[in-house]
C-alpha cells in the first residue's frame, strides 16, 4: 500500500499536475469516487503506521456521570473511543469534543497530547460551535447526495460550500452540472434528492478526518477542475489540506464536523437555484442546492417545520463563489428605471 | 354569624384534596390504610423522592403536606404538632429532619412542598399507574430535563431568524403601502370634510 502511494507521489512530483489532467477523460464519476476513497484509505493507513511505538496519554474527562481519567493511545485514540469507555448514550449523543475548554475537536480525530475532554451534544447550554459543525456537515452531506443522486449520463462536479450560517435559514452546496444548462427541479425531484440524502444519513457512517499534503489532494481531485483550482489556495497556509470522508465520499472542508451522519434527523432539500457567472469567467453557471435539517431527537411540529422549509426555498443570500455577470445586471436595472 | 372561619383554623393545602378519601383496601381495613400511609409518608420524608402507585401516592401526599404545613405553622414547641409528627414518622430521627431541615427549607416558599410526576408506563399491556413523588428542593437531579427554551439551540436559532425575516418582509410591505395609504386617506378625508359641510349649507 505504501508502495502504491509512493508510486503515485513520485508520479505527481515527476510530471506536473497539468500533465496528469488528461486522466479526467477516462474517469466516470463513480470511478473517480472509488479512486478518491482508495487513496484516502491508503493515506490514512500510512499515517496510522507512522505513529510507530504506541505512547500513552492521560485524558481528564469532565462531565456526567462523573469526571474521570482515561489512559488513551497517543495519535490513535479519538474522543469517540473515550465516549465508548463511558456509555452508549455518550457515543450516540456526543457531536463534538471540547479539549482543554477551548479547542473544538472532531469526535473521530486522534488525540495528540494530554488534555481535558468534554463531550458536547446538541443540548449543551452553549451549542453555537456544535450547531456550526452540524450545519457544515449537512452541507458536506448535500455534496455527497448530489454526486450519487444523478444518473451516470449527467456529470456532477462539486464546486464548494461556504462557511456555516445558520441564520440564513438553509445549508447550501454549489454544484456544477455542465450538461444541464437550464434545469429547474420539479417537486418530485426535490423529494427524490431528499430521499437519497436520508438514505445516506441512515447508514450512520462516521465522519473521518484526514490531513493530507497538497500533492496528494491534487491527485485525489484530479478530475474536478474546481477543486484543483481551490486546493493551492487552501494549502497555502501550512501546506496541508483537510479532507473528510463519509462512506465513500471524500471532500475538502475545514471542519470540525459532527460525529456520525445518524445525528442528522429531519430534513428537506428545499430548492435548487441557478447562479449565473460572467461569460468571460471559467465557470458559466452553478447550481445552488439548498436544504434545512434538524438534529436527531429534536421534536418540531410539522407546521413549524414547514415555515423553515418555506424559508429555505428562497435563494440563500451568501455570496456566489463565481464572479457575477455585472454588466447585464446593470443593463437590466437601467431598463427597469427607463 | 359568630361562627369561626374554617379556613383560619386549618391552613389551606397547596395541593388538590379530593372530597372523599381513598380506602386503599386491605385485610386490616382502615387501620391498615393508615399504616400504609404512615410508611409512605416516612419514606417520602426520608428519601425525598419515591416511586409508587398513583392512589397511594396521592393520598400520602396530602398527609405529608399537612404534616409539613403544621410543622411550619406551629414550630417544634407545640405539643399537638409534635404528637402528629411522632405519629406519622415511624423513624424518630426524621422528626429532627422535619423541624430542622424541612421547616427552614419551606418557610418562605409559596408553592406546594411536594411534587408528583407521572412515571413512564408500558405502551401496551395493563399496568397500574405509577408516579414519582418528591419533596421540592431535593438534592437529586431534575426529573424533567427540558432545555428547549435555550435561545442558542439550533431549532430556536432557525425559528428566530425566520421570524425576523417575516417581520422584515412585512415592514417592507408596509413601507411600500405608506405612500398609497396617504393618497387614499387624503381622498377619504376630503370626503369626510365635505360630508358635514353639506347639511350646514342646507
Amino acid at each position: 500500500m505504501r508502495r502504491q502511494i509512493l508510486c503515485l507521489s513520485t508520479k505527481v512530483t515527476q510530471n506536473s499536475c497539468t500533465k496528469a489532467l488528461p486522466l479526467t477523460r477516462f474517469l466516470s464519476s463513480q470511478e473517480a469516487i472509488d479512486r478518491r476513497y482508495h487513496l484516502f484509505t491508503l493515506e490514512k493507513k500510512r499515517q496510522l503506521e507512522n505513529v510507530g511505538r504506541i505512547e500513552k496519554i492521560e485524558v481528564q474527562y469532565k462531565g456526567v456521570p462523573n469526571s474521570c481519567t482515561l489512559i488513551m493511545n497517543k495519535g490513535i485514540s479519538t474522543p469517540y473511543d473515550c465516549a465508548r469507555h463511558l456509555s452508549d448514550w455518550h457515543v450516540e449523543s456526543s457531536a463534538l469534543a471540547l479539549l482543554d475548554g477551548s479547542v473544538y475537536w472532531d469526535m473521530h480525530r486522534p488525540l495528540t497530547e494530554n488534555c481535558t475532554l468534554e463531550l458536547q451534544n446538541f443540548t449543551v447550554s452553549e451549542p453555537q460551535q456544535v450547531n456550526k459543525a452540524f450545519w457544515r456537515t449537512c452541507s458536506f452531506m448535500l455534496g455527497a447526495c448530489a454526486t450519487i443522486a444523478f444518473k451516470d449520463t449527467v456529470p456532477v462536479k462539486l464546486h464548494s460550500f461556504p462557511g456555516p450560517d445558520i441564520r440564513s435559514g438553509s445549508f447550501i452546496y454549489d454544484v456544477d452540472l455542465p450538461t444541464l444548462s437550464d434545469w429547474k427541479p420539479t417537486q418530485q425531484e426535490l423529494i427524490t434528492l431528499a430521499a437519497e440524502y436520508i438514505k445516506l444519513t441512515r447508514l450512520n457512517e462516521p465522519l473521518e478526518r484526514l490531513e493530507v499534503g497538497e500533492e496528494l489532494a491534487l491527485e485525489m481531485f484530479v478530475e474536478n477542475e474546481h477543486k484543483t483550482r481551490q486546493i493551492p489556495s487552501i494549502a497555502r497556509q501550512n501546506g496541508k489540506v483537510t479532507l473528510y470522508k463519509v462512506g465513500k465520499h471524500v471532500d475538502i472542508s475545514r471542519g470540525p464536523m459532527i460525529s456520525t451522519t445518524g445525528q442528522i434527523g429531519r430534513l428537506t432539500i428545499a430548492s435548487v437555484h441557478k447562479l449565473n457567472g460572467s461569460t468571460e469567467g471559467d465557470v458559466k453557471q452553478l447550481y445552488r442546492f439548498q436544504g434545512v435539517a434538524l438534529p436527531t431527537g429534536v421534536m418540531m411540529n410539522h407546521f413549524t417545520f414547514s415555515i423553515l422549509a418555506q424559508r429555505a426555498k428562497k435563494l440563500n443570500p451568501v455570496k456566489s463563489p463565481i464572479p457575477k455577470p455585472v454588466e447585464s445586471e446593470e443593463k437590466e436595472q437601467i431598463a427597469m428605471k427607463g | 354569624m359568630n361562627q369561626a372561619d374554617v379556613s383560619k383554623l386549618v391552613s389551606k393545602l397547596r395541593v388538590k384534596v379530593l372530597p372523599k378519601h381513598r380506602n386503599l383496601p386491605g385485610p386490616k381495613g382502615p387501620e391498615g390504610r393508615i399504616d400504609k400511609l404512615r410508611k409512605t409518608v416516612t419514606g417520602l420524608i426520608k428519601f425525598e423522592r419515591i416511586e409508587l402507585n398513583y392512589n397511594r401516592a396521592d393520598e400520602a401526599r396530602q398527609y405529608a403536606e399537612r404534616l409539613i404545613s403544621e410543622a411550619i405553622r406551629h414550630g417544634d414547641c407545640h405539643k399537638p404538632t409534635m404528637d402528629t409528627a411522632d405519629f406519622w414518622l415511624l423513624e424518630k430521627e426524621l422528626v429532627h429532619k422535619l423541624f430542622k431541615v424541612l421547616v427552614p427549607r419551606y418557610e418562605t416558599s409559596n408553592l406546594s412542598y411536594t411534587r408528583m410526576y407521572n412515571a413512564p408506563r408500558l405502551q401496551y399491556g395493563r399496568t397500574i399507574d405509577k408516579v414519582v413523588l418528591e419533596l421540592r428542593g431535593n438534592p437529586f437531579p431534575d426529573l424533567l430535563n427540558n432545555k428547549s427554551n435555550n435561545k442558542l439551540l439550533i431549532q430556536n436559532v432557525l425559528l428566530d431568524a425566520a421570524k425576523n425575516d417575516y417581520r422584515q418582509t412585512k415592514i417592507a410591505e408596509m413601507a411600500k403601502n405608506i405612500g398609497k395609504d396617504i393618497g387614499t386617506k387624503q381622498n377619504t378625508d376630503s370626503k369626510l370634510n365635505e360630508a358635514p359641510e353639506k347639511p350646514n349649507i342646507s
